[in-house]
């Protein structure tokens, strides 16, 4: 049952990143920096960005959180509702297997009687 | 042992106060999710220096409060179980566990998102940043010693073991943008000078992330009781 959730919630991981990168890969095309897209030198990190004066000008970031962070919530809970059915299917098997030895109990496992 | 899957069936589906418990956190939840997403899309006032990308922190904030909270509730749960020994506590330890893997996931990628506009890069060794990377590494190792150590007791104590000197790493997150000034982060205090519909909108959405945290966790909890109790009747049928 331990090793059932972990390559689901793995999967789960991939799929947030995947999607992460996607977009991230999008926005950033969309929002290249003036000096060619080279990361800012440490010391200048703290700055904003010109265009950061222009107040909708990061839109893009904001919609890629508001996705990945509902992706993310939806990933799992699809995850878990999976884990649920196979739970039922397996507590129909088990239902299954008792039945057919309660039906067959005396001569099944009947020995003491005799 | 009929009486055993029947029992699992009903816990399964969660029956009782528990499940109006969870339905009404789940109706919570959503009432306040959908409160904080008009709040930040449509009604708080623009960050004037970083622009809507501040916005970002609406949602950024309350998840890597809750990725913190779950390791604290990992390590107390698993300091229970290691003291009385209850199946109950490793399963809620488990199950905070599994959700703070999520939430950890969902800070750094919130967090290297809001980094590229506001730093002009994605990512950078700032010791909250580096020290929240070490906390997703240690869900994610708790989890892999759950699913590869023997199972039954000695797997959860190997991880309780792992759960207990990791929360050492939540209050070091915490600290990290007091104890090394100089970092990119920003600081963890509210400024004084707030305007008060930015506090009243991250309020709601540290509330509304909250509520469903505990929806979450509930019903992950929930299952994995009902999974243990199945593998437990599954043996004894064997």
């Amino acid at each position: 049952m331990l090793r059932r959730s972990s390559p689901a919630l793995l999967v789960g991981i991939a799929v947030t990143l995947a999607l992460a990168a996607v977009l991230l890969v999008d926005v950033s095309g969309a929002h290249a920096l003036p000096t060619g897209g080279e990361p800012a030198a440490p010391g200048q990190q703290i700055a904003p960005q010109e265009e950061e004066r222009e107040p909708e000008a990061n839109l893009p970031f904001l919609f890629a959180v508001f996705i990945i962070t509902w992706a993310a919530f939806f990933a799992y809970l699809f995850f878990t509702a999976r884990r649920q059915r196979e739970m039922q299917r397996e507590i129909e098997a088990l239902k299954a297997v008792l039945a057919e030895r309660e039906s067959n109990g005396p001569a099944g496992s009947g020995t003491r009687e005799e | 042992m009929a009486d055993r899957a029947e029992s699992i069936d009903v816990r399964r589906r969660g029956g009782g106060n528990a499940l109006v418990w969870r339905d009404g956190l789940l109706i919570l939840a959503g009432l306040l999710m959908g409160l904080a997403l008009y709040l930040i899309f449509l009604w708080v006032p623009t960050e004037l220096n970083l622009g809507v990308s501040q916005r970002i922190f609406y949602f950024h904030v309350p998840i890597g409060w809750l990725g913190m909270l779950s390791i604290i509730v990992v390590a107390i749960a698993s300091l229970l179980h290691l003291a009385t020994g209850r199946e109950r506590w490793d399963s809620l330890a488990y199950s905070a566990a599994e959700l703070g893997v999520v939430f950890a996931t969902l800070i750094i990628v919130t967090g290297s998102i809001w980094a590229k506009p506001a730093f002009g890069v994605w990512w950078t060794w700032d010791p909250k940043l580096t020290t929240t990377l070490i906390l997703w590494f240690i869900y994610v190792g708790y989890l892999m010693i759950r699913a590869y150590a023997p199972k039954g007791s000695q797997g959860a104590r190997y991880g309780a073991v792992v759960a207990l000197i990791g929360a050492i790493d939540a209050p070091i997150i915490y600290m990290a943008t007091i104890w090394w000034e100089r970092g990119a982060h920003p600081s963890n205090n509210i400024p004084q000078d707030l305007d008060g519909r930015m506090l009243l909108t991250f309020l709601v959405s540290l509330a509304a992330f909250t509520v469903l945290y505990v929806y979450m966790l509930m019903e992950r909890y929930s299952l994995r009781r009902a999974e243990a109790a199945l593998d437990e009747a599954i043996r004894n049928a064997a």
